[in-house]
């Protein structure tokens, strides 16, 4: 597969089809995103379910293809993108993030383990280049045991997982939809400044309810938590009554506007479900 | 037992649903006072973070009372509301708040008996349901007393 | 256009994290975390997220500076290097080489801690050298070495994930080393127990089964509590202590007198919740005790560390994984600067100044006669200077004028000096009073190493171009010998400095920077095939006859207690969001948010009856100064107990401690002084 990769690469680069690559490189057997433009390194290009290459960099919050795209306007970026990652391009150049008109995705399929190991539903990109699609997942136990537990045993669940925050910042830091300049998360008063655990459930919350519609479900806030709070599962559950609610998924159709961005008319929302509003 | 009495916050919008709120005060419509109004340009300016807000600090219940569809005096307005509290109803749930503490219903300035019967209605739902689990969580904090005047 | 991340070690404390920083043209525009670090995992806490902001801060310094009648005058590297020269070979003669003192920097990497360990011994000719690990972790290095024979970190972070119990004593682990307090909250999901000891209501205490809440200064007695209802239950670890200890009679002796009762009246724990704590931590199959300085920063330091050795041999709980005795140390590289020997008594890997063979190693090594008595610490250090007896300073990126106990006297011993030097990235409150100010680099701008608290040795990497015309701290220390005339001083890089050291220091003798490229190794590492030391004292200890030491220790009150004039307890120490002097954090946007200034934190009670509400300036005062700052009510502090956080210059903490020193390692009592509370009329902020 990485073989395949390097060579389309190569390809690209050579056509001139793309100034840049942009994908994972190893070095001394550590992996990180770096940006290819010199077709005799590619032999160090690699894939990875550990790095997503669509992340913002701070304290700019500016996605780091914006900023490469900010920084030289001119350069055609090619970008080596799995299933979660062409979802977050496109989300992105929804919300006028990045210039996806300047850029080339290499969308990869993951594998079946990749699939499993990130309990994906949708584990391949829209616009397969290379590799096989594999089924999704569709089961997260999070997700299930989260359902099971009656409205008292999931507040007490969630005070518990709030109540390890440590206020890093690191979830919404290595979100890719996370891109508004003035973070809600920071300021004083919504969240009291100084204090851990941070308010519950205010701090955590900000992010459940800013990102639920943008969300593509890459992971990256769960990886990100030094204290292993199950942020996924919330997200997940969002994620099906928005399809439920508006017919709508982020990261899927360029065209598609979002339904808070929207109004009744352009976008409804079903009634059965909106009942008791 | 002394029973209990919810405090219940409403963001009312300017144009219709506080207009609504003073006619039932002004054609003295009985509504129970548990009762608080916040007014707001319109219901579209309540983040779901003023819902939260309220519910850690000690509201029982949220009340979001806005312009029928259709009526909102910044056209869109209230179409932004009934999308963002549908999924924020779904996210309270979620997190271990009942859905339920959280209404949002359209209230003209004509209607002073309607916004008279939600509250109503809504007030005595607030009381089945008991005080919120949540203002305990967030203010009674076993480690850290945030201020001393909460 | 060229992007890359930068493999690099975290510049703030000792847990070591991993990250990259993103560089575009040259420019720093992120960090990144490393996945695949051993540590970090992928995960950073937020000074680690924003370790990259206060590189490109405007107030870096990127030229030398000289001090003249007018203030500071932009310099020549020339200029600066060869005053410095000609003042350092004026006050030698004058005065001899005992007249310099130098304070290196835990900031800064092994390298540049062993040449400027190597600056002092051989070019100024002086023992004279110390560092901040003599206010923080002073007395475990020498408490650890009488118990153990080994003053580091017994086992590695990892492995706390996997203890049955872990006890806490004077850390506040989810502040101020985050990631470490990632694997105490793994292994409390796994169902281990969670004793916390600590005055304070820190952020783990929501998760431990105990907190014993201790009057500040009594740790001692509190452990040799634990101690005496462990064998009174019979519940040591007979064995081990038979076959692999000595003095245990001598620790029976000391500690029977502890019974429960007598400590609840010492400490103010009850002494119920004492013997359920102390049961715990005993029948635990693999404990692991964790301390920092609360238990250090004390007059009684050394006896506090030791007490905690002699609990974990009482129970077997050394030389095992997840278990040991386990000090986190506070800053990125205190653990390399005292490896590399930036102390007034030992060569790197703690090779004794007095010892004669090893001296003669090193006399031989760099070519040069060295000088044979052990040299002064710190607050020594400022004594001297008072009295006249030190006349030249030089710093590497220290700031004592925050860190220091009693700021006062500190400013005064500053003052006294002849001539000051600072090495520094930004002109701090000590680069203020200095005669010359050498602009060095930041983390990101070099290449060396650290070491963390676990003994790991890592990579830092050079991510961008040192800003302005500064450099790195180590290529100064070479060019000052040079302008001094030594000639050993001669290095093309890091890499070439740390092939000296591992050939001089045998913990360190199989560390290599092409083996670090790959990852961290622990020391000690002894040869280029050893693996490294993931925990300490596996068959034997490292005392000389191999068998860890009981000492029966005494309880010893505070040097300073509260009386009717200074009625509170005070005791300092960090936040989550800052570090220490605050030179680095408080330059970055986002910890500012946080907490722009710094506060008192008082008792609900004692609000109370004073009538000081939130947010109001208050009046500290102690017999060595007064502060204003503002007051935060918090239960955190229990009544009769105050905490100030010592990063704010405005209203430093250290104004008002108490420079009382510990016997031995002569680490300051930060940690408990008596103060009094007054309001100031007029100045709320509502």
């Amino acid at each position: 597969m990485i073989g395949n990769i390097r060579d389309l690469a190569r390809k690209w680069l050579e056509d001139k089809e793309v100034d840049a690559i942009f994908a994972l490189r190893e070095q001394n057997g550590y992996l990180a995103p770096y940006l290819f433009t010199n077709v005799d390194k590619l032999g160090s290009m690699e894939i990875s379910t550990q790095y997503r290459l669509s992340y913002t960099c701070r304290p700019s919050k500016e996605n780091i293809l914006s900023l490469m795209q900010r920084k030289e306007p001119s350069t055609r970026i090619g970008i080596v993108a799995r299933g979660c990652e062409e979802r977050a391009l496109i989300e992105l150049a929804k919300r006028s993030q990045i210039d996806l008109g300047k850029t080339k995705i290499m969308g990869i399929a993951c594998t079946q383990e990749e699939a499993i190991e990130c309990k994906c539903e949708r584990p391949y990109p829209d616009n397969l280049v290379l590799g096989q699609k594999v089924e999704g997942v569709s089961q997260d136990e999070n997700v299930d045991a989260l359902l099971n537990k009656s409205i008292t045993e999931r507040l007490a669940f969630w005070r518990y997982q709030f109540s390890k925050c440590i206020k890093c910042y690191g979830c919404r830091n290595a979100c890719p939809m996370c891109f508004c300049k003035d973070c809600k998360m920071e300021q004083g008063v919504f969240t009291e400044t100084g204090w851990l655990p941070p308010e519950i459930p205010m701090f955590l919350f900000i992010r459940f309810s800013h990102i639920s519609e943008r969300c593509i479900w890459c992971g990256e806030c769960e990886k990100a938590c030094p204290v292993d709070i199950p942020l996924l599962t919330l997200f997940k559950l969002l994620r099906r009554d928005i399809k439920d609610l508006f017919d709508y998924e982020a990261g899927m159709d360029m065209t598609q506007e979002a339904p808070l961005l929207t109004t009744l008319d352009e976008m409804p929302m079903k009634e059965e479900l909106a009942s008791g509003i | 037992m002394v029973e209990f009495e919810p405090k219940i916050l409403a963001f009312c919008c300017n144009w219709c649903s506080y207009r609504g709120a003073d006619l039932a005060g002004i054609s003295r419509i009985k509504y129970p006072p548990n009762v608080r109004i916040i007014r707001v340009m319109c219901s579209g300016r309540v983040e779901p973070e003023f819902v939260v807000k309220a519910l850690s600090s000690g509201a029982d219940g949220v009340l979001v009372l806005g312009c029928h569809i259709g009526d909102c005096h910044y056209i869109y307005g209230n179409h932004r509301t009934a999308k963002r509290m549908a999924i924020l109803q779904r996210l309270l749930g979620y997190l271990g708040i009942e859905p339920s503490r959280l209404r949002l219903e359209w209230v003209s300035a004509a209607e002073g008996s309607r916004f008279s019967k939600i509250v109503t209605e809504f007030t005595s739902e607030i009381k089945r349901l008991g005080p919120n689990p949540l203002k305990n969580i967030t203010l009674q904090n076993p480690t850290i007393l945030r201020d001393e005047k909460r | 256009m060229e992007y890359k991340n930068i493999l690099t070690t975290c510049p703030y404390c000792g847990a070591g994290c991993g990250f990259y920083l993103q560089v575009i043209d040259g420019e720093l525009v992120g960090v990144l975390p490393c996945k695949s670090h051993p540590v970090s995992q992928g995960k950073l806490c937020i000074k680690g997220w924003n370790a990259h902001e206060f590189v490109g801060s405007p107030d870096r310094l990127t030229k030398p500076l000289i001090k003249r009648d007018t203030g500071f005058t932009v310099a020549s590297w020339d200029e600066a290097l060869s005053t410095v020269a000609k003042k350092f070979k004026e006050c030698e003669e004058s005065h001899g080489p005992d007249s310099f003192a130098v304070l290196s920097s835990a900031k800064c990497t092994n390298e540049e801690n062993y040449l400027m360990m190597k600056f002092t011994r051989a070019v100024l000719g002086t023992n004279n050298i110390d560092h901040c690990a003599r206010l923080c972790h002073a007395s475990t290095v020498v408490g650890l070495v009488q118990s153990f024979g080994s003053g580091a970190m017994t086992n590695s972070i990892r492995e706390l994930e996997d203890a049955d119990c872990i006890l806490i004593i004077g850390s506040n682990t989810a502040e101020q080393h985050p990631l470490i307090a990632r694997y105490i909250l793994r292994a409390k999901e796994k169902g281990a127990k969670l004793i916390v000891v600590d005055p304070r209501a820190i952020t783990l205490v929501q998760f431990a089964d105990y907190h014993l809440r201790q009057r500040p200064g009594t740790d001692v007695a509190v452990l040799n509590g634990f101690m005496s209802v462990i064998l009174n239950d019979g519940l040591e670890d007979k064995d081990f202590i038979k076959e692999r200890t000595e003095g245990i009679e001598e620790l029976k002796k000391t500690v029977e007198k502890y019974t429960p009762e007598h400590v609840e009246e010492i400490t103010h724990i009850p002494k119920d919740k004492l013997i359920d704590a102390a049961r715990t931590y005993a029948k635990a199959e693999h404990a692991s005790i964790i301390y920092s300085m609360g238990i250090t920063q004390h007059t009684t330091g050394v006896d506090n560390v030791i007490s905690t050795a002699n609990l974990a041999m009482l129970t077997g709980n050394v030389g095992k994984p997840s278990t040991g005795v386990n000090p986190l140390r506070g800053q990125n590289n205190v653990q390399g600067a005292c490896d590399m020997g930036a102390l007034p008594n030992v060569y790197s890997g703690y090779q004794s100044v007095t010892d004669e063979k090893t001296r003669a190693k090193f006399e031989n090594a760099w070519k040069v006669k060295l000088p044979e008595k052990p040299g002064a610490t710190v607050v020594e250090m400022m004594n001297e200077a008072m009295k006249g007896n030190i006349k030249a300073m030089y710093i590497m990126g220290e700031n004592p004028m925050i860190s220091d106990p009693d700021i006062g006297h500190v400013r005064e011993a500053l003052k006294s000096l002849k001539f000051l030097v600072v090495q520094d990235i930004f002109l701090t409150e000590t680069a203020q009073l200095a005669d010359v100010v050498f602009p060095a680099v930041s983390y990101a701008e070099k290449e060396g190493t650290f070491t963390s608290t676990e003994r790991l040795v890592q990579m830092v990497r050079k991510a961008i171009k040192p800003l302005g015309e500064s450099k790195a701290d180590w290529q100064i220390i070479c060019d000052l010998a040079q302008a001094m005339g030594s000639k050993e001083f001669e290095y093309g890089s890091p890499a070439e400095v740390m092939n000296e050291v591992t050939s001089l220091t045998p913990s360190y003798g199989g560390i290599t920077y092409e083996r670090l490229q790959r990852g961290g190794l622990q020391w000690p590492c002894p040869s280029k095939e050893h693996p490294g030391t993931p925990y300490l004292h596996k068959e034997k200890f490292a005392r000389a006859d191999g068998k860890g030491k009981f000492l029966g220790i005494e309880f010893k009150e505070p040097a300073e207690l509260p009386d009717e004039e200074y009625p509170f307890i005070l005791t300092t120490g960090r936040t989550m969001f800052h570090f220490h002097t605050g030179t680095m954090t408080r330059r970055t946007s986002l910890l500012n948010k946080e907490v722009p200034t710094g506060y008192v934190e008082i008792a609900p009670a004692d609000a109370k009856r004073l009538a000081i509400i939130k947010g109001e300036f208050v009046l500290i005062q102690t017999r060595r100064g007064q502060i204003k700052i503002k007051a935060l009510i918090t239960e955190r502090v229990s009544e009769g107990i105050i905490f100030i956080p010592f990063h704010f210059a405005e209203c430093a903490a250290n104004v008002l401690t108490n420079p009382a020193l510990d016997p031995v390692a002569k680490i300051p009592e930060y940690k408990v002084c008596a103060a009094k509370i007054e309001k100031v009329q007029g100045t709320s902020s509502y």
